[in-house]
Formats: C-alpha cells, sequence, structure tokens
C-alpha cells in the first residue's frame, strides 16, 4: 500500500468495542468542527494506543508510551493551552502502570479529556487481566482466577479531583459522541470511563452480558454551588458502586467551579492564556532576546 | 597570593549564608572566589562545610589544605584540624569538648581524626587540638560566642534562640578582620543579603562586627585591588537555570531530588522574564512544573516541545534511570528535549549531596535503542552557561534529545564572574528547521532528506503523527523492512549535524603547551587549571585536554589534541575513567595514566599537583586520590 497520511489500515479484532470509541471520538470531533489546528489526539499503549492513527479526519495524533498519555498531554496542554487535548487509553495503561498519574491528573484539573478504554484484560498482551478486572474472574487467557480487587475508575476519578466524571458503553455511540462533547467543552479534568467488550479474550463480560444490566443514570450530577460538592461527590460515588446487577452509564460528577491548571498557572503569569510558551518569540536575527539583567544584577557582587 | 579559608558547622546553622555573605563581602575587594559546599543528606544537624579560595585571579577549584579555619562548634575542629596551615578560629567554650562526645560525627571519622591525634601523642579534646596545631605553628584564636551572643541579647531585648542562630556572622566577622579588609564591606554585605527583614539584619549585622571586634589583630595585609569590571557571584544551580532562560526555555518539568531542584525552584521564582521585543509579548511566563514523579517529568517536558515550546527537565542519577524509556521515545520520535542531569555519588542512592562523574556513560547510553543524542559537559560556571544554550540549541538542530551534564560539585560551589564574559559573541539561538507548512495536510514529520534531518511543523499547525512504534514518512506505524532501514539510519545519522555551528573550543577545550596532557571531562578541569600554574612554578609543565562535547564526540579534535604526546593522563572523577573509555573507543588511542578518585569528593587541586608530580617524577601509572572530608 502507498505510504500516505490517512487513517492507517485498522488492525483491531473483528467486534472489538474499540471500533464504537472511534466512532465516537469521529463523530464528536466532526461535529465540533475540531482540527489539528486546534486539537490533538494522545494516547497510550495497546489496542486503544493506536486510535489516533485510525481516525479520518484532519487531526494529529501523538502515540505515547505505556501509562504516559496523560504526561505527555500535560505538557502539551500547558506548553498551548489552545489545543484541546484528547487522551485514548486502555485501563491497563491508565490504572496499572499509569495510576500515578492518573491521579495527579485529577489534583491539577487541567482541561483534558482522558477516554479509557476499558475491557478489564490486556488484549494486545494476550489477555491478563487489568485491575478493572473483579476478584474471581476468571476470563479465558487466564490460568488461575484473578486474585486482585478490582479498582472502581468513577468513584478513584470522583476522589482525585476530577470534575467531570462519566461512563460510557463502547457500543452506545450516541452517548460516548454526547459525552465527548460535553467532556471536551467542560473546563477542567474530564474521564470518560468506555465500558467495552473484548471479544477475543474476555468472554465474560461480552456484549450481551452488559446489554443485561447497563441502565441510564438520572437525576442531576452537577455541582451549581460549593455548598453542594460533597453531596454530589457521594451520590456519584454511590453511583459507582452499583455495578455487576445494574451498570449505570451517564454523567457521574461534574463541577466548574474548580479553577483548572491553566486559570492557575494565570495567577503567576497574567497573560498565560494569549501568550503562552509554544508561541513565544526567544530571538532576533539568531541572538536570545530575554533579558537576564535583572537575575544578574541580583547577584552582582561588584 | 590564594588564601584558602574554611568555614564549617551543622546543617541549619547557616554555614551556607554565611559563607556567601563573606564571598559577597570579599567580591567588593576586587578579589576573586571560587567557593566549594559540602554536606550531609540531612536537614539538620549533620556537618556540613563551604571551603573558598580567595584570590587576585579568577580561580576554580579548592585545597584540601587551608589557611584559616573558621569554627563556632566542635566538630568543625575535629573534622578538619589536619588541614589547617596557619590559624584556627573557635569557640573558647567548646575546650573540655572530646571527639567521641560529638554525637553527629560519624564514628568512622571520629576514629580516623582521633588516631591522627593519639598517634602524635595528644588526646582527643579539643584544647588537645589546640595544642597540636600550636606545636605545628598554626595559631588558634579563641572567641567569646557565648559572651557575644550574651551581649547582643541585651541589647535588642531579643530572644536567645533567633540570636544564637547569629554565631555564623560572628565567625565570618572575625575572619574577615583577620585578613585586613575594610569592616564596611562584611557590614554591607550583611545588610544587604538581610535587607528585607530590618530585625535579622540588625542583628546579623551586629553580630559580624562583633566578630570583627574579637580579632583585632591583622593576621594579614589585604589591599583593595580596583574592580574594572562588574562582577556576579553565581552557583551552578542558579548559572544553568540563567543560561536555559536566556537560551529560550519556556517549560521546565521536575520532580524534587538533590542537587537538581535548586534550579527548578530558582526558575519558578523568577517565570516572568522580561524580553527585548517590540511586539506586545514584551513579557513572557515559563511553567514550571512539578510532577508527580520523574516519568511525567520527562514526558510532560517531550509533550510540551511538540507545541514549539523550548522544553526541558532537571534531574539526577536516580530520576534519570527513570527517564530512560521517554528519552527513547524522544529519540524515536526527532523531539527536541533537554534534560539538565545532575551527576552525584551512585549507583543507586549513593551519595545524594556529593559529587562523582560515574555516569557519563549512562548519559550516552540512556534510552534503549540506537539514536541521535547531543551529551554536553560542562566544567565550570561560565561553561554551565554557555552550555545550556548550545544544548537547546543542538536539540532542536538534530531534533533529538540533549543532556547536559553537571556535576554537584559544581551545582553546589560558586564563583565571582565577570559579567560581560557570559554574553559572548558566539551564542546565539537556533532553532533548526522548524517549518509551518503551505499544505498542512500533506506534511511528512519524519521526511527522509539527505542530512536526516526533516522539516519539523509544530502542532497545531499542520496534520501529523507521532509514535514510538516504528513509523514512516508521516508517522503511521510501519514495520517495513526497507523503510525501517531508510528511518533508522536517517535518526542517527542526523547526529552530525548537530554541533556543526559550534567553535573548536565549546567542544574540546586545550589550555597549556606540554608533551604531558591532561586529559579530563567536566569539573577536575578547575583543579586542572589551578594546577597548570603551581606544577609550573615546580618546573613542571603540563597541557589540559578537556572534553567538552561526548555526543557527537569531537574525534578527529580530540586526536589533533593528544597527537604525539609522551603522557597522556586521565583525570576523572569516577573508578573506571569512563570518558577515556570512550576516548579509546573513538579515536583507537588509549591514556598511559590515570588520577582517579570516587570517594565522592572533588579533585582538589593540591592533591592534583602531587599525583602529577608522582605520575611525572616517578613514573606511577595510575594514582588514586582520596582527599576530602
Amino acid at each position: 500500500m502507498e505510504e500516505n497520511n490517512q487513517a492507517m489500515f485498522n488492525d483491531w479484532c473483528p467486534g472489538c468495542g474499540d471500533f464504537g470509541i472511534l466512532r465516537g471520538v469521529e463523530s464528536a470531533l466532526s461535529e465540533m468542527k475540531l482540527d489539528f489546528t486546534d486539537a490533538v489526539l494522545v494516547s497510550g499503549i495497546g489496542c486503544s494506543g493506536k486510535l489516533p492513527h485510525l481516525v479520518s479526519g484532519p487531526i494529529s495524533g501523538v502515540h505515547t508510551l505505556h501509562g504516559r498519555a496523560l504526561a505527555f498531554a500535560l505538557g502539551i496542554k500547558l506548553a498551548n493551552p489552545s489545543l484541546k487535548v484528547i487522551v485514548n487509553a486502555g485501563d491497563g495503561d491508565t490504572f496499572g502502570i499509569g495510576m500515578g498519574h492518573f491521579v495527579s491528573a485529577g489534583r491539577r484539573n487541567a482541561s483534558i479529556v482522558l477516554i479509557v478504554h476499558d475491557n478489564r484484560v490486556y488484549g494486545l498482551t494476550k489477555g491478563q487481566a487489568s485491575p478493572t478486572m473483579p476478584m474471581g474472574e476468571r476470563t479465558k487467557a487466564l490460568a488461575k482466577p484473578n486474585i486482585n480487587e478490582s479498582i472502581n475508575p468513577i468513584a478513584l476519578a470522583v476522589t482525585s479531583g476530577y470534575t467531570f466524571v462519566a461512563r460510557s458503553f463502547a457500543y452506545d455511540t450516541a452517548l460516548t459522541k454526547e459525552l465527548i462533547k460535553q467532556a471536551v467543552s467542560h473546563r477542567g479534568m474530564a474521564l470518560i470511563d468506555v465500558l467495552q467488550p473484548c471479544p477475543t479474550y474476555n468472554d465474560i463480560n461480552t456484549n450481551e452480558w452488559y446489554r443485561k444490566r447497563i441502565c441510564k443514570l438520572e437525576g442531576d450530577p452537577e455541582v451549581h454551588d460549593s455548598s453542594e460538592t460533597l453531596g454530589k461527590m457521594t451520590e456519584a460515588i454511590k453511583n459507582a458502586y452499583l455495578e455487576e446487577d445494574k451498570i449505570p452509564i451517564g454523567i457521574f460528577y461534574k463541577n466548574e467551579l474548580v479553577p483548572t491548571y491553566e486559570e492557575r498557572i494565570k495567577e503567576y503569569i497574567p497573560d498565560y492564556l494569549e501568550n503562552y510558551p509554544a508561541i513565544h518569540t526567544i530571538e532576533k536575527n539568531g541572538k536570545p532576546i530575554t533579558s537576564i539583567e535583572r537575575m544578574l544584577d541580583a547577584r552582582s557582587v561588584a | 597570593m590564594d588564601i584558602g579559608w574554611l568555614i564549617g558547622g551543622a546543617q541549619g546553622a547557616g554555614v551556607d549564608t554565611a559563607a556567601n555573605i563573606f564571598g559577597a563581602a570579599i567580591a567588593k575587594t576586587g578579589y576573586y572566589i571560587f567557593g566549594s559546599r559540602e554536606y550531609f543528606s540531612n536537614i539538620k544537624g549533620r556537618h556540613s562545610y563551604f571551603s573558598l579560595v580567595i584570590s587576585d585571579k579568577p580561580r576554580y577549584s579548592v585545597d584540601t589544605r587551608v589557611n584559616i579555619l573558621a569554627t563556632f562548634d566542635a566538630e568543625t575542629i575535629f573534622q578538619h584540624f589536619d588541614q589547617v596551615s596557619e590559624y584556627m578560629l573557635y569557640d573558647i567554650a567548646l575546650a573540655d569538648t572530646d571527639i567521641f562526645k560529638v554525637r553527629t560525627i560519624e564514628p568512622e571519622i571520629a576514629e580516623d581524626q582521633a588516631e591522627i591525634l593519639k598517634k602524635a601523642g595528644y588526646g582527643t579534646t579539643v584544647s588537645e587540638v589546640i595544642r597540636y596545631l600550636n606545636d605545628r605553628g598554626v595559631k588558634a584564636i579563641p572567641i567569646d560566642y557565648g559572651k557575644i551572643m550574651r551581649d547582643i541579647i541585651n541589647t535588642l531585648k531579643m530572644d536567645s534562640f533567633s540570636v544564637e542562630r547569629a554565631r555564623n556572622m560572628v565567625c565570618i566577622g572575625a575572619s574577615f578582620s583577620m585578613l585586613g579588609f575594610d569592616k564596611k564591606h562584611i557590614e554591607n554585605a550583611v545588610s544587604s543579603a538581610f535587607g528585607k527583614k530590618k530585625e535579622f539584619m540588625e542583628l546579623n549585622r551586629l553580630a559580624a562586627v562583633a566578630g570583627m571586634n574579637a580579632v583585632m589583630e591583622k593576621h594579614y595585609d589585604f589591599k583593595e585591588l580596583h574592580i574594572k569590571d562588574r562582577r556576579v557571584q553565581l552557583d551552578g544551580n542558579t548559572i544553568s537555570a540563567i543560561g536555559k532562560i536566556y537560551g529560550g526555555l519556556r517549560f521546565q518539568s521536575y520532580y524534587p531530588i538533590t542537587p537538581a531542584s535548586d534550579e527548578s525552584t530558582y526558575l519558578e521564582a523568577n517565570q516572568i522574564l522580561e524580553v527585548n521585543s517590540d511586539k506586545k509579548d514584551s513579557k513572557q511566563g515559563i511553567v514550571v512544573l512539578q510532577t508527580e514523579d520523574e516519568l511525567a517529568a520527562i514526558n510532560s517536558a517531550v509533550g510540551a516541545t511538540l507545541t514549539g515550546a523550548r522544553a526541558a527537565t532537571a534531574t539526577s542519577g536516580p530520576g534519570f534511570s527513570l527517564m530512560n524509556e521517554g528519552i527513547s521515545w524522544a529519540g524515536m520520535n526527532e523531539a527536541p528535549v533537554l534534560i539538565t542531569y545532575y551527576m552525584r555519588g551512585s549507583p543507586s542512592t549513593g551519595l545524594p549531596t556529593r559529587s562523582g562523574q560515574s555516569e557519563l556513560k549512562s548519559a550516552l547510553n540512556a534510552g534503549h535503542g540506537e539514536f541521535a543524542r547531543v551529551v554536553i559537559v560542562s566544567g565550570d560556571h561560565s561553561e554551565i552557561f554557555e552550555d545550556a544554550v548550545n544544548a537547546l540549541n543542538m536539540a532542536e538542530i538534530c531534533q533529538t534529545p540533549a543532556i547536559h551534564i553537571i556535576e554537584k560539585t559544581l551545582a553546589n560551589s560558586y564563583s565571582i564572574m565577570n559579567r560581560n564574559d557570559l554574553f559572548s559573541d558566539k551564542l546565539s539561538i537556533k532553532r533548526g528547521k522548524i517549518v509551518y507548512p503551505e499544505e498542512p495536510e500533506d506534511y511528512k514529520r519524519f521526511e527522509i532528506t539527505e542530512d536526516g534531518i526533516s522539516r519539523r511543523a509544530l502542532l497545531g499547525h499542520a496534520k501529523m503523527y507521532y509514535t514510538g512504534d516504528e513509523h514512516n514518512e508521516y508517522g503511521h506505524i510501519s514495520e517495513s523492512p526497507r523503510n525501517r532501514t531508510e528511518i533508522y539510519e536517517k535518526r542517527i545519522k542526523k547526529i552530525k549535524k548537530a554541533s556543526d555551528y559550534l567553535a573548536d573550543d565549546e567542544k574540546v577545550r586545550v589550555v597549556g603547551n606540554s608533551d604531558t596532557v591532561l586529559l579530563t571531562w567536566g569539573s577536575p578541569k578547575g583543579a586542572i587549571l589551578d594546577a597548570i600554574e603551581m606544577l609550573a612554578d615546580k618546573g613542571i609543565q603540563i597541557e589540559m585536554v578537556q572534553v567538552r562535547l561526548f555526543s557527537p564526540y569531537p574525534s578527529e579534535l580530540v586526536k589533533r589534541a593528544v597527537a604525539g604526546k609522551k603522557r597522556i593522563i586521565a583525570v576523572e572523577n569516577n573508578y573506571n575513567a569512563q570518558g577515556a573509555e570512550i576516548f579509546t573507543e573513538q579515536t583507537g588511542m588509549a591514556p598511559t595514566g590515570y588520577i582517579l578518585k570516587w570517594n565522592g569528593r572533588p579533585i582538589y587541586r593540591d592533591e592534583l599537583v602531587e599525583a602529577v608530580m608522582e605520575i611525572v617524577n616517578k613514573n606511577s601509572r595510575k594514582v588514586v586520590l582520596n582527599g576530602g572530608k
């Protein structure tokens, strides 16, 4: 095949939940009219990591390291806060090897969207248990049942400081698209945990299994006044633990009253949002133009 | 004439502050200073000290021996009495203190120092040390710190806890007085150091004056020198930060680690920059990001560079190890990131606050796989400034990670420098092949070119793909053997271009002319430069060949510098002579002798002089140094 800069051939397994997420991403980008001039897709490692290469449309992609997608995304966002940064990462990627970044991203609340492809297994390495697989579960590639407890991405995001926390189902592309659009417009750190069958390695949490349990969340998850914060967080965590008999999807928690990381930086760099590092002019005719006189004055001894 | 002075005390007792103020006062008299700091990995209580050389010429290193030992506690006396040649200032109240009663002193050190006294027939108290010194022509000068403190408490009506903290000022006041300089300089230096807090300024000024009055007799007769230029006093962390700022750094990420963090702290404190621009962006801000770990530090910096910001991180050995995977991604994706690598004692946690050169090969081989990288090493404070700018340039010219090595000993020592010397005409900003493509939807980020360097568009300005997987010219994943062969070679061969614009002496510095070459890199440069003069006085000529750039390695320049020499002596702060191993790998030549040291302390100029004499006079092949406390 001739090399080109269009989307690569898609080599996900037939029936993979990733296709649904891909459609959601593509539709959200196109409906929001986002392209390479104002958005960038960042991903980690695993099946989900290939997503940026597979999106059709004029968008740039940065396919990074296992666990580190959020760290790259943060650097991109802070150096150029005008870009919308959308991260796609796996459950092992995010909650296994990259957990430190996941929690820290909540503390910072930078305006980044994290879409987790959550299928409870490490697919590309042939089906090991991921941090979201419940204890006792034994999917077909496991030699023994899983003896680790699972983490709860929604509850963890809420307690880590994420200000937009949602869950979707991979085959509900309309909801996924809608949540992505809302997350992209959100001021602050957003998680969309997308439940996803892995037709090759997860023979338990299948499409049918999910369809029987999935329901829509009800109620207003948004904090409209800071006095509601604790109540809404508690409600979100309660809903997050309904799993197994009932798996709600939708927005669990939303709070735009918390200052974003960009706003916190602006406190100290007043024109940061208009004049950010990516566009600074640093030389004129090849000569440095940054003055260091004040710094040398402070260390002047004679 | 050079005078060596050493002040010591418990960590947290203001040794560093005192040494800085003393140095600033000396600078006003027209003399130059080089000061070196040693301390434990500890917050309060362990022994730290600062050693200075005062000279009418710029100096680059210190001696193991000092003329004046300035103390205000017992441990400093016990640790350093065997290094002093002329005077020791001490607290009269400590006369009966025994070395084995000092709880903070490490048992091995206490035993070694007690052994020196016992062997010579002395006891192990401070008064016995004084007798030992007197018998060796060293004058011990008592200071009644207790009385001075009581007088200040009465005068200022301050609490004794605050006042007691000013003992360090008494100590530098007394030292300054001994040298015979005008007292106003130390008063001014104290005042400007504590300028913002009136109460503390007065306390410290009074303490310094009391110290001066305690030693009225001039022991030296220094005359003030006329200063023709403007001078600054800068340590390695600060000059690196200032160099990066000057070089256009606009994003720095870091995770706290000794001895690298001070650089990032300085950048954050000075993040609003004045820019000489007619545009309205005459103020610019550096984003300084404290991350959750070094993985986030390197990878966020790499992310930032993709947008066009000059971005860096700063770390030391343990953090650098964690950054390896990110460095490899940056190599694969041709991302120009700078890693300022503060080298300390290793392996593992090693000696976190001590110095060493044992990680050169770690820097040269960091990150799995073959890819272009820049590795540049500074030998003194003005080189740190120059190298910081050049490292940022080379990273962008070559579109690859650049590693700038600064050893702990330079990070925590300071020099007095002529301000204008920093602004060499050679210094420039070169951003390489940054483009804003006219057809941004058909842009090839990794286009194969003659020199291996592609046009570099920034995120937001063209459609592009990055991936750590092997990729084609567009950045899409490719496992094609043909593509792999071409693009792999491109990523390596481009390194040749990185340093084309540098002058020869920015790659290899040669000083002196002799058949005996000291081949070195990094901080030993300082001791060698000073030793050249000292050895000349003894009739021995030496030449220094200092390799500043290790990747791309300037093989031809190095070969030319050492061709036909009788002796090539590798001088390094490590066990294996790693710099010399690279020299052999790159030139096919080998050193004839070695002067090595790995005890965590820098190479001192007096021990270096002795080692060179041993090799020259006795034809020794290898001398291992162990100077310092």
